[in-house]
């Protein structure tokens, strides 16, 4: 079912949640809200929900005016963060609520909720939990428990607020791989909330990058990944070096590739960004330029090597990050120069720093295809 | 290994531990244990047939009797109304929650003799409804309905006092996802909030009704102490008492003690299942 959200805001007192949102959201998709926290995201989940309600604006579902709809009306199914389950019943019990709260025309019987309750079990693999309480199951077992309980009343609509967000990095891991292809079994529509970029990538279909209650991108994941419309999104997707003045030049003077730089001649305010792998090392100078700097720190972290390097007149310094077996081969130590090339560099420009949206790729110098 | 959070430095010479130890156990013997122990030994001085006796004489029975009904009035109100305001405050926000707490504090504030001097002035002959309520041939003060008020009035903070920090620990989730699971708002109150909060519910009750049927101070002063009429069990106790009638008041003492060793025993499980349902919540 489709999701649509007209010019919704939503302010708390002062603070302003959400900001004349806008959004659609396609049937069966699995959207990410992704965003720092107070930048409205899950805000804009419990508008979506029915469990907050929007100063202006409406929200659409399946194409029915479904703001005035209470929650319970609205047949969406929500995952907390907690999971929220009820801790004095069985996790049986858990599952079965939505079917034993209907009014009685619409309740189905105790056997066929049984049956509902042990597939939705099946499902989440946990059918051995059934007699059990929810303060008996780990982490991980209880979230999925809140997600077969949303799934019983077979919702329209799944919102899952930070649902992995209370979980170790090793059951995030799992879990967020299990919820994709649990999705692509249901094709129920998805939204969930994240502060976890990583997460937002891995998962959903599109991603939405919220900041202060407005929606500033989206796209899918490989959109807001290379195509990011601005320094706020190119930094909060992933790690990246901010660099300016003198070193941004040369780092342009280095690289095999640069975003079309040309109508930005003569603009005060030019950014660019590197992603960490995004360098080239060598131990001593290379014929396309690259400028020289001194490795600071080396932290091998398994397959890859992080190195903060310091160069002269950049205080912030660069972190960079290689292969270890390329480590390896360039027989380099702490402290010793390095030469440094940028593969690519994202620039922003303009007084607000806004993207190139029609960026050309722009070859540097040295750069030969 | 370390089973207990003292380290060695914290740790005092043995001298010191039995001094602290046994003065304290010293001072509960002497003042909660042996008076405990005087009303049974008082009450079971003239034998075990005229304890009886007394027990079962038609005053003390008469006496037991209004307690009774006065406890049965008042701590279902209390248990209503403290869920009620419990709710409001655990589970909203709106101005003047912080008045509405400490109004609710005031019976513990406020000594009960006072408590029941309002009443007197509100609804006595002399009060502001006086001659109303002469004109309408209706007895407040200085009968049962007095009795009602006043104990009403000393007992209503004690199931809001414990259900408010019960409920504010669970937080408002599972009645949300209730809520989203299509739950109406009845159905997540009796299916949700109020099993979660049962213990503190029973605990608030069983203090409202050591109190109901315990208070003195506020009773004493609104029943006028009509044998036979308007005594509660205390005020029995205090007025055969008064009498020099020593082993009968010493025996319906012994009532009002044993319902407060069985609520003492009950008290404390139920703070053991408190505990319990709390430490669940922990995600």
């Amino acid at each position: 079912m489709s999701i649509e959200v007209k010019n919704v805001s939503k302010r708390f007192n002062k603070f302003t949640a959400l900001d004349h949102v806008n959004l659609e959201v396609a049937s069966g998709e699995l959207l990410a809200l992704l965003g720092p926290s107070g930048s409205g995201k899950t805000t804009l989940l419990r508008v979506l929900a029915g469990l907050e309600s929007a100063d202006e604006g409406r929200i659409f579902l399946n194409g029915e005016d479904a703001t005035e709809d209470h929650v319970r009306e609205r047949r969406v199914g929500f995952v907390f963060q907690h999971y929220a389950l009820f801790r004095h019943m069985t996790i049986f019990d858990n599952i079965a609520f939505g079917l034993r709260v209907k009014e009685k025309k619409l309740r189905p019987s105790e056997t066929e909720i049984a049956r509902r309750v042990n597939e939705l079990l099946e499902l989440i693999q946990l059918n051995w939990v059934a007699d059990r309480f929810p303060h008996q199951l780990s982490g991980g077992q209880r979230q999925r428990v809140a997600l077969a309980r949303a799934l019983a009343v077979q919702p329209r609509v799944l919102l899952l607020d930070e649902p992995f967000g209370a979980l170790d990095a090793k059951v995030r891991q799992e879990l967020r791989t299990w919820l994709r292809r649990l999705h692509d079994e249901l094709h129920i529509t998805s939204v969930f909330v994240t502060h976890d970029q990583e997460e937002a990538l891995e998962v959903s279909d599109r991603i939405v990058i919220l900041d202060k209650g407005r929606i500033v991108q989206v796209g899918s994941p490989a959109e807001v990944y290379h195509q990011a419309i601005s320094p706020f999104v190119y930094e909060f997707i992933g790690p990246a070096n901010r660099i300016q003045g003198k070193l941004l030049l040369d780092a342009i003077l280095s690289a095999d590739h640069v975003q079309d730089a040309r109508g930005l001649v003569g603009s005060e305010n030019l950014v660019g960004y590197v992603r960490p792998y995004d360098f080239h090392i060598s131990a001593s100078p290379v014929a396309n330029g690259g400028f020289r700097a001194t490795l600071d720190q080396v932290r091998p972290l398994g397959q890859q090597v992080t190195l903060l390097l310091q160069v002269d007149g950049y205080e912030p310094g660069l972190r960079v990050q290689i292969p270890f077996r390329e480590w390896q081969g360039l027989g380099l130590t702490e402290k010793s120069d390095a030469w440094v090339n940028a593969r690519h560099i994202q620039l922003f420009a303009g007084n607000d720093l806004k993207s190139l949206e029609s960026a050309q790729s722009w070859h540097g110098p040295g750069a030969g295809i | 290994m370390a089973t207990r959070d003292f380290t060695l430095a914290q740790r005092e010479p043995n001298w010191v531990k039995w001094l602290v130890i046994s003065f304290a156990l010293g001072w509960i013997i002497l003042v909660v244990v042996l008076p405990l122990i005087l009303i049974f030994a008082q009450a079971f001085e003239e034998g075990g047939k005229e304890y009886l006796q007394s027990v079962f004489s038609s005053d003390t029975l008469g006496a037991f009797k209004r307690t009774a009904i006065i406890a049965l009035i008042v701590v279902p109100l209390n248990t209503v109304f403290g869920l009620t305001a419990a709710w409001s405050i655990a589970k909203f926000d709106f101005r003047g929650k912080n008045l509405l707490l400490t109004l609710i504090d005031i019976p513990f504030s406020v000594s009960p003799v006072i408590s029941g001097l309002v009443f007197v002035l509100l609804f006595g002959a002399q009060g502001y409804f006086g001659d109303w309520l002469f004109d309408h041939d209706i007895q407040i003060i200085f009968a049962i309905p007095g009795i009602v008020l006043a104990t009403l009035f000393v007992t209503f903070p004690f199931v809001a006092r414990e259900l408010i920090p019960a409920m504010q620990a669970q937080g408002t989730e599972e009645e949300q996802a209730a809520l989203s699971l299509g739950a109406s708002g009845l159905q997540t109150f009796f299916k949700v909030t109020l099993p979660n909060a049962r213990w503190a519910l029973m605990y608030g009750i069983l203090l409202c009704t050591a109190r109901a049927i315990g208070e003195f101070g506020a009773v004493s002063v609104v029943s006028g102490h009509i044998r036979g009429e308007t005594d509660t069990l205390p005020l029995h106790v205090e007025i055969l008492y008064n009498e020099y009638n020593f082993a009968a008041a010493f025996s319906a003492a012994t009532i009002l003690a044993g319902f407060g060793l069985v609520s003492l025993v009950a008290k404390r499980y139920m703070e053991y299942k408190i505990r319990k349902s709390l430490a669940k919540t922990g995600v």
